[in-house]
Order: C-alpha cells, then sequence, then structure tokens
C-alpha cells in the first residue's frame, strides 16, 4: 500500500504532535508515525520552558527571562538556534527567540483548552509545584489539577497529604516531612502539615494499587464522594486548609473531579508532581492526540520508518512498518521527532552513537561528532548533580531552519526537519526545560516545514 | 564513650569476619564484631557466590579436599541459600581439551561426597541442546556442577546467628585504634561510630582480624606489619538469566573466566589485577569489561546483544605469593599470630581464604583463640543449621493463601526459607504491605519492613544486601524513592535524610552502571534522570550530600 500526503511527521510525543498540528491547521495533509509510548506519557505532565541556567543553582524566576539570559550565555542551545537566520535582523534575534517560545506557550494553553489536560501559568513567571517527594521544582505551566492556590501564601494554610492505601508510588508521611522542612527553611506557609491514609480500591483489594487503576476509579460516579466522606474526618483532624494528592484524581475528568472535592470538603484539591507512569502525562499525551485530530491530522499507530528514499537533497519517501504491514509514504516534506534514547531516535553502544532512522551523524552537547564515543566517558561521576550527564544532551545539530545536518554544516536534506529530546545542545533533566523545547522545536519545524512545502509549490 | 568487656573482638563483616563470630558466640564468647560498612559491603558482596569444588586449584589436594567437606556442611546448614548450577566448558579446538586433563580426575574425587556427576565430555549436539547460544563449530563441551551460595544471605545469617547466641553485632564502626600495655598484649579497641559521630572503646584481650582487603590497615593501628597481596577483580552484569548453564573458557591471557546466570542476572567475570589503590575507589575499566566480553564471545557470538546493566568490582585479599600469576596463588588461607613473632599478644589476623571455606576459616581461628582462653569447647557451626534452613517451604500453597505471586515468593524463599513465615504473618495484620515495592527482584512491603526491624540495616544500600532491593534491569529507578519512604518510616528519619538516602542509592547504582553504559542503559538512564533530576529536583537539592570515595577527585 502507497500513500501520498504534504507531511510526514515521525514521532507522536510533545514535538511530533505540536509538529503535526500546527501542519494540519495549515491545511496541510499530515500523516504522523507513533511506534509506541511517547517520554511525554511518562513525563509528570508539567510543562518546564526553562528552569535553570545550564550548572546554576539559582532557580529563573521567569521562562522570558531565563531565555533572554539562555540567547546570551549559550547561544548554540536548541531555544535559540533560529537565531541564525539570516532573514532575522541582528538587533531582533533575542526578541525573535524569546517571542518564538512565548507564541508556543500561548499556542499550547489555547489549544489544550476543553481537553483533558488544560494547562495554566504564564511566561512571565515559573511556577514551584510541590512532587511526590515533598521536593519543589520550578516550571512554566501546570495542568489545572496542580494548581495548589495560596498555600504558600497564606499565612493560616494548613496542608493535608493524601495517600492511598497498598499504593506504593506515594508515600505522604515522607512527602509531609520533607515539604514542612522546606518550607520552615524558607519561613513561609504553610505552617502546618499533616499526612493521612485512605483507602480506594478499585479491585477491592488493598494492596498493588496503580495509578492508573485509581485514576480509572475515580472517574466512576460516586468514586469522588466516598473519596471526600474519607477525607472530612482527617481535614477536620488538623484543620486543613488545602489538601495534596498524588496525581491520580482521574483520566477523563481530573478537574471536575478536583472541583467536585474542593465543593465537597471546603479546602483547596491539587495534584502533585508525579513519577512515572504518569496520569497527567498521560493525560498530556491524549490531549495532544486529540487536538492533532481534531485539526485534521492522521496517526499511523504501531508504525515505525524503517526505510526511506532520498533523491539528491531531497527525501522523497519513507517506509513505516507494523508487524503486519509496510506503508510507502511519499511526501513533500518530514519532521523528526523520535527522542532520545527513551523515544528511540538515538541509539548507541560502546562504539558510539546512532540517529535510527535516517542514520544521521549524531553530535555530542558541544557539537563534536558522537559517532564513536564510548558513552561512559560522556557521564559524571556524580550520579544525580546540576552538571546532570552529558551524554544525556547528545543528539542532532540543526541549521536556523531546524533541518538537521551534516559535518560540513549543510543539511542533510532540503525537506527533513528535526525537533524534540532528538535534538542536541541541551540536558532537560536539569535544566527542567524538557517539554518546553519540545513544544518550541515541535513549532518551529513545523512553521518552516510549512514554508519550505509553499515555497517549492 | 562506652566501656563494655569482651572475650574477643573480631573486625570485619565479610565472610569470615561473621562466621568467626557465629562460632565464637556458638561456643558461648562474650563476642563483639565490628564493622567499618554494613555486612557483606566489600569483597564477598562482589563475588559470584560459588562454593566451589576447587578445580581451580587442583595443585593443592588439601584445598580441593576441604572445599568438598565445606560444600557438605553448606548444603546441611544452608541448604535454603544453595543453588546447584550445571556448568559448559566449550571446546573450540583439540588443543583446549589435550593441554591439561588432570582436572577431571582430581575433580572426579570427590563428585560423590558433594553429591554431583563424574565430569564428562560432551558431544557438539548435546551442548547445543544444552544451550544453544554457543558458538555451532564448537568439537566438543566439558560438563560440570558447582554449588552456589548467596553471599549476602549467608553473611547476613552468620551475623544474625551469631545474634542469636549472644554476640553483638556492630556495623558502620570502624577500628581507629588499639590499647597495648606495655608487655604487648592488647587491652582494648577503640572504633568511630559513623553513624552517631563517636569514639567508643571496648575491653578485650583477643581480637580477630578478618577485615579483608583492609587487614593490613587493621595491623597497622597496632603497629604490626602485615604483608598482603591485593588483586582487583570485575565482574559485567546482565539484566536477566541469559544462559541455560555456567559456561566456562579461557581467556586470551589463558585465564578461566566464566558466565554464571546468578539469582535474576547473569555474571561476567572475573579479571584479576594487583592493585594498590583505595578499594573503595575502584571501578571496572573499559579493559575489564573488553578483556570479557571479548574473551566469551569467543564461545557465545552473541554475548553483545544482551543487556548489561551494571559492573562491580571488589578486591581480593590474597596471602602475599609473589612471582605467581594471580591464579597460581594459593587459596589457602593463613591466620597470622602477631604475638608468636615477638609482636603484639592478643591480634590474629587472617591472609587469603575464599568464600566456601570461611567457615573452616573461623573454626581455626575460634580453636585459637578458645586455646588462648584456656577453654576447650568443641566447634558446632557445621552441625546447627542457620536460620530458615529448618523445612522445605511449600510456596505454591503459601502463593494460594496470601495471593501474592509465585515468583515473589519463590525469590523471598530463597533468601529466607522457612523464615518467609514472618513476612507472610505481618500481612495479616497489613495486607496493604503485600505491595510489590522493587518490581525487578520483586520484593514486597512487608519483607522491607520485616528486614528494617530484624535485620539493622541503615540505608537503602544496606537493604540491597539484605533484599537484593534494586539489583534488576531497571537498577533501582522505580523502588528507590519507594523504599526510602519506607526505610524513612521505619527508623523516624528527617526529611533531609529521606533525600539523603535516595541520593546514596543513587551513587552507589551509578557507580556500577556508569562503566558499562550502553544499549538499553542510555535510556534507563534519561529515565531515572527523568525522575529524580527533572521532576523531583534532587539535583538542586541543598541536602548534606557526603560525597562517595568513588566520586572525589576529577
Amino acid at each position: 500500500m502507497d500513500l501520498e500526503t504534504d507531511l510526514v511527521v515521525i514521532g507522536g510525543g510533545m514535538a511530533g504532535l505540536i509538529a503535526g498540528t500546527i501542519a494540519a491547521e495549515a491545511g496541510l495533509d499530515t500523516i504522523l508515525l507513533r511506534k509506541g509510548q511517547s517520554a511525554t506519557a511518562y513525563s509528570s505532565g508539567a510543562i518546564d520552558v526553562i528552569g535553570y541556567l545550564p550548572e546554576a543553582s539559582e532557580p529563573i524566576i521567569s521562562p522570558e527571562e531565563g531565555l533572554f539570559a539562555l540567547s546570551r550565555l549559550y547561544p548554540l542551545h536548541p531555544y535559540n538556534v533560529l537565531g541564525y537566520d539570516k532573514r532575522i535582523e541582528f538587533e531582533k534575534v533575542m526578541e525573535n527567540i524569546v517571542g518564538r517560545t512565548k507564541d508556543t506557550v500561548t499556542w499550547l494553553k489555547a489549544h489544550l483548552d476543553g481537553t483533558i489536560a488544560p494547562l495554566m501559568g504564564d511566561f512571565e513567571s515559573n511556577m514551584h509545584p510541590i512532587t511526590i517527594l515533598g521536593t519543589t521544582k520550578p516550571t512554566c505551566l501546570i495542568q489545572k489539577t496542580m494548581h495548589n492556590g495560596d498555600v504558600q501564601d497564606r499565612e493560616d494554610s494548613v496542608l493535608l497529604f493524601v495517600g492511598i492505601m497498598g499504593y506504593a508510588d506515594f508515600n505522604p508521611s515522607t512527602a509531609a516531612k520533607t515539604y514542612l522542612e522546606d518550607r520552615m527553611a524558607a519561613a513561609g506557609p504553610p505552617r502546618k502539615v499533616g499526612h493521612c491514609i485512605i483507602q480506594v480500591m478499585p479491585f477491592g483489594k488493598p494492596y498493588n494499587v496503580s495509578s492508573i487503576e485509581l485514576a480509572r476509579h475515580l472517574d466512576h460516579e460516586g468514586s469522588i464522594e466516598n473519596l471526600a466522606e474519607q477525607l472530612k474526618e482527617h481535614i477536620e483532624q488538623i484543620g486543613a486548609t488545602h489538601v495534596a494528592f498524588p496525581p491520580v484524581l482521574g483520566l477523563q475528568d481530573a478537574l471536575k473531579n478536583k472541583e467536585k472535592l474542593e465543593e465537597l470538603t471546603g479546602t483547596t484539591v491539587f495534584e502533585l508532581l508525579g513519577f512515572p507512569p504518569s496520569i497527567p502525562g498521560q493525560r498530556l499525551q491524549r490531549a495532544l492526540e486529540t487536538i492533532f485530530t481534531k485539526a485534521g491530522g492522521k496517526m499511523l499507530l504501531g508504525h515505525e520508518a524503517t526505510s526511506y528514499l532520498k533523491v539528491d537533497d531531497n527525501l522523497k519517501s519513507i517506509t513505516a512498518a507494523s508487524p503486519r504491514r509496510e506503508i510507502k509514504i511519499d511526501a513533500k516534506a518530514f519532521v523528526l521527532a523520535t527522542g532520545k534514547y527513551i523515544g528511540g531516535g538515538i541509539a548507541g553502544d560502546e562504539t558510539g552513537l546512532r540517529e535510527t532512522v535516517f542514520d544521521l551523524k549524531p553530535v555530542t552537547g558541544d557539537y563534536h561528532s558522537a559517532m564513536e564515543i564510548v558513552p561512559s566517558r560522556f557521564t559524571s561521576r556524580l550520579s544525580i548533580s546540576p552538571t546532570g550527564q552529558p551524554i544525556q544532551s547528545c543528539g542532532l545539530s540543526v541549521d536556523p531552519r531546524f533541518r538537521p545536518v551534516d559535518e560540513d554544516g549543510l543539511e542533510w536534506a532540503k525537506n527533513l526537519f528535526a525537533a524534540g529530546a532528538v535534538l542536541a545542545g541541551y540536558n532537560y533533566s536539569v535544566e527542567k526545560s524538557g517539554l518546553g523545547v519540545a513544544a518550541t522545536s515541535g513549532y518551529s519545524a513545523a512553521k518552516n516545514a510549512i514554508e519550505f512545502i509553499k515555497e517549492v509549490a | 564513650m562506652t566501656d563494655s568487656k569482651f572475650d574477643v573482638v573480631v573486625i570485619g563483616g565479610g565472610s569470615t569476619g561473621t562466621a568467626v563470630a557465629r562460632d565464637c558466640a556458638m561456643r558461648g564468647l562474650r563476642t563483639l564484631l565490628l564493622e567499618r560498612d554494613d555486612i557483606a559491603s566489600a569483597t564477598v558482596g562482589t563475588c559470584a557466590g560459588m562454593i566451589s569444588s576447587g578445580l581451580k586449584y587442583r595443585d593443592e589436594p588439601d584445598i580441593m579436599k576441604m572445599c568438598s567437606t565445606e560444600v557438605v556442611y553448606w548444603n546441611h546448614i544452608a541448604r535454603h541459600i544453595v543453588m546447584k548450577n550445571p556448568i559448559l566448558a566449550p571446546l573450540l579446538d583439540l588443543s583446549d581439551a589435550a593441554s591439561d586433563s588432570s582436572y577431571m580426575e582430581s575433580y572426579s574425587e570427590h563428585v560423590e561426597e558433594r553429591d554431583v556427576p563424574a565430569m564428562m565430555f560432551l558431544t557438539p549436539d548435546a551442548t547445543l541442546e544444552i544451550e544453544p547460544m554457543l558458538h555451532p563449530e564448537i568439537i566438543a563441551s566439558v560438563y560440570y556442577e558447582e554449588y552456589f551460595i548467596d553471599p549476602f544471605r549467608l553473611c547476613l545469617l552468620q551475623a544474625l546467628d551469631a545474634r542469636n547466641h549472644g554476640a553483638e553485632i556492630r556495623t558502620y564502626c570502624e577500628v581507629i585504634d588499639f590499647e597495648i600495655n606495655d608487655k604487648q598484649e592488647i587491652e582494648g579497641v577503640i572504633f568511630y561510630n559513623r553513624v552517631f559521630g563517636t569514639t567508643e572503646r571496648v575491653t578485650t584481650k583477643l581480637v580477630v582480624n578478618a577485615a579483608g582487603p583492609w587487614a593490613h590497615k587493621v595491623a597497622k593501628s597496632a603497629k604490626e606489619e602485615l604483608h598482603i597481596r591485593l588483586n582487583k577483580g570485575a565482574h559485567v552484569i546482565f539484566d536477566r538469566r541469559i544462559v541455560n548453564t555456567g559456561i566456562t573458557v579461557k581467556a586470551m591471557d589463558g585465564r578461566w573466566v566464566y558466565l554464571f546466570p546468578h539469582e535474576n542476572t547473569t555474571l561476567l567475570g572475573t579479571t584479576a589485577l594487583d592493585t594498590w589503590e583505595d578499594p573503595d575507589t575502584l571501578v571496572a575499566s573499559f579493559d575489564e569489561i573488553e578483556y570479557l566480553l571479548q574473551s566469551m564471545e569467543t564461545v557465545l557470538p552473541s554475548i553483545r546483544e544482551a543487556r548489561i546493566i551494571r559492573t562491580m568490582t571488589g578486591v581480593r585479599p590474597l596471602v602475599p605469593d609473589f612471582k605467581v600469576p594471580e591464579r597460581n596463588v594459593t587459596r589457602g588461607y593463613r591466620i597470622v599470630d602477631h604475638g608468636e613473632n615477638d609482636g603484639t599478644k592478643g591480634l590474629l589476623s587472617f591472609l587469603g581464604g575464599k568464600l566456601v571455606t570461611c567457615r573452616h576459616m573461623a573454626e581455626a581461628v575460634t580453636d585459637l583463640v578458645c586455646e588462648k582462653l584456656g577453654k576447650d569447647i568443641a566447634c558446632t557451626t557445621h552441625e546447627k543449621p542457620l536460620p530458615g534452613n529448618e523445612d522445605d517451604v511449600d510456596i505454591i500453597a503459601l502463593s494460594k493463601e496470601y495471593d501474592i505471586s509465585l515468583h515473589a515468593l519463590e525469590r523471598m524463599r530463597a533468601r529466607r526459607g522457612t523464615e518467609m513465615l514472618k513476612v507472610l504473618e505481618m500481612t495479616k495484620e497489613h495486607p496493604e504491605w503485600k505491595t510489590t515495592i522493587c518490581t525487578c527482584e520483586p520484593i514486597i512491603e512487608a519483607e522491607i519492613r520485616l528486614s528494617i526491624r530484624e535485620e539493622f540495616p541503615q540505608t537503602l544500600n544496606d537493604l540491597r544486601r539484605r533484599l537484593r532491593l534494586g539489583t534488576g534491569p531497571c537498577q533501582g529507578t522505580f523502588c528507590t524513592y519507594k523504599a526510602a519512604s519506607i526505610l524513612s518510616e521505619e527508623l523516624g528519619l528527617a526529611g533531609d535524610d529521606f533525600l539523603v538516602d535516595i541520593l546514596d542509592f543513587r551513587a552507589e547504582r551509578w557507580k556500577g552502571i556508569r562503566q558499562s553504559m550502553r544499549g538499553e542503559q542510555l535510556a534507563q538512564e534519561e529515565l531515572a534522570q527523568g525522575m529524580y533530576a527533572c521532576v523531583g529536583n534532587l539535583d538542586q537539592s541543598d541536602v548534606d550530600y557526603d560525597l562517595k570515595p568513588w566520586e572525589e577527585g576529577h
């Protein structure tokens, strides 16, 4: 079977789905391949833009300010590559860089409104949501279910951490202790924190309860009322004004469930940021898929790009393969958004790294060839530190239009664009910039692909 | 400073030290064991657990005989943590077979008492039927069987049994000095308590130095010179049991290396490099990893396709035979009685030895200790079983009764034998503790809580040694924070300590992951970074984290 389309997007996480949606909304016939679960679905479901400059120890107050600093100090960061576009006047480079990300954030908020993952937050200031460990982290956008109201502003606020019996992903007593110590050090409210365990048994057993079971269960009628009933006693006991839940408040109706709980308990209820398997991550993934298909995009699930045809400097087609069939897809332009190691866009062994679809040439975070590196030598002795692991900054080098380039700095093909974690030059875990770079580069790659297709036409 | 009196102080919580403490306690001596880190945290914790027939050391028939006798004892006193592994030595050309056949005879001398078949040659077809991944052009293979023991549980059970017999076991207590009178007799031991940051002193006239690769340093505290030969050995660890049997092959330098299925993983080892470095800082080098892979590749060509999860590195405390390669150094042991040579009276130091002979070593030194104390009490360590060995356990029935997966119960049985019933008993009052915390192993919450309450762990690493927490393919990515919460709850730790525990465990896991980083472990590490740095923000945490010895420098 053969298909013909305007744009093929390879990869169905944040970068690919945004690129696909923008292209589809611009009227392009768009097909997206998704091999399996994306790293976006594993994420906490909050959208980081920039939380820390590389190796810095003070969090950035606002993404806007962070991007200005980044553009001055780290000109090769993926946020900044569009600044090298010769069509942009020198004086307007920074404005363009910051503007592109701001546009993306605004676009994302508007598009996800009304989905199962509505967002809040803005470009002018980072928020500091609480995690399931009791720590906090800077991020730009959170899902509305994660909004903790005035817990850190109201002098008399009392926060109750709620755990669920037999659900090992969240321990409310340690989170409460860690968070309270943090607040005491900061000398700010809440000055009183409590914790409790309630029982929710999707399958009638109080052990091995999973996030997905809980989220689905809480979407059922009557579940929230039952939860509120159990909570009342604990809330009264410590006079809680705010209630923190692990991120399991629902898959479809999380926001409604939060609001209902607030109404029934008279408190502010919110979800903590959690680890995979992450329900907010899955909500975000599903919401992005919804807006993509709503815009007219077509998705091939369970398909990966296994081969391609390139004529001169034009990519003509790729073959999308699933266990049962192979489809050749001709297209005018392509977006590569296959992710890094989790997504499978970059792979490596003791002899070096490689890009998995087109055999493009990966580079290190310093833009030297990564084709023959020994991965262990691009690591830090420290496991978890602001230096991070340099191997996580490897990926593809792109030109100002987000086209992967060869060693000579020229684009590998005129019509292949790349976005997301497959890009080199940033370490999202330490910068707290993962979904922000994915969204912005996906947005940019799509804009460039659209422009290219129009030019050719 | 506290002060108390002991008949004997044992230094070192490895296989030998715990065996000595057990023997001394069982003979009624007031016994104290001091370990600067945790039980089984150094040499024995980095070995493959083989309680070998001594095949490699057939030039020492006494050692081979001792090995066989000891294996019989282990099967009697610790059968719940003993496994028997079939092993194939594939031959690619005749020179492999012809070089030396004396090992077959030496091995066969002890097969009956060890309850294994005689060593035999297998045809290529028979060999490939057992292990289809072997090189198709092998001309034959040698088949034999060896016994293995869980080295962590062995040491812990010896320590617990010693405690049951009245011994005091103190981990995280590092000996820093001895009190020696003007007659050159030991009067006391001074040690630093690393948990509380205090210095303590105990009175004793006898000290057994079983500090393994630190034995010479302990001796130096008594101004004694002890010669030792330290030899580094590294393993590469795979994510599952990738072979049906053990495989041994001669490496390019003629040494034997092996691939052994071990618990839920497979171990490829070992290297042998003389070392003068601080054992705490050692990690496997690129060369060591390649040496092992390339050697095994000659008979198992697809080995590189298997998923490597980490490396582990330990140091052998050999007797100081010089001018011979490591493999020809005796695997016998020596007890140095420093007082016999005008040195410190009351100090006895171990050199050499093997895992399989640790009980024998303990018996010998305890005989000496008793003699010095003027006591005549017989050794019973080879007769009385270690905790959990008492009976068989019907895990199929237990799985139905408690609604816990068979796999989880089998792994629990392999650690605890009949003692697993104590864990299950806890779930009657707390059914939520049936929840799986470490999914790779797997381990349920009740066992973690029981271990914390009864097996004196201080850190997640201690829990790893007791339960195999975080030793599977994900290397603790998913269980670190869950287990840290439980530890924090049980020990009543502060929030900062909870975060330090997480960082400490990630650091220790990373020590071994980093060296062999490739393939799926790249994605695994991206996930770990995403969880602990990106979401948890622990890379920016301001808790008091102490750099580990292998993290210092550049």
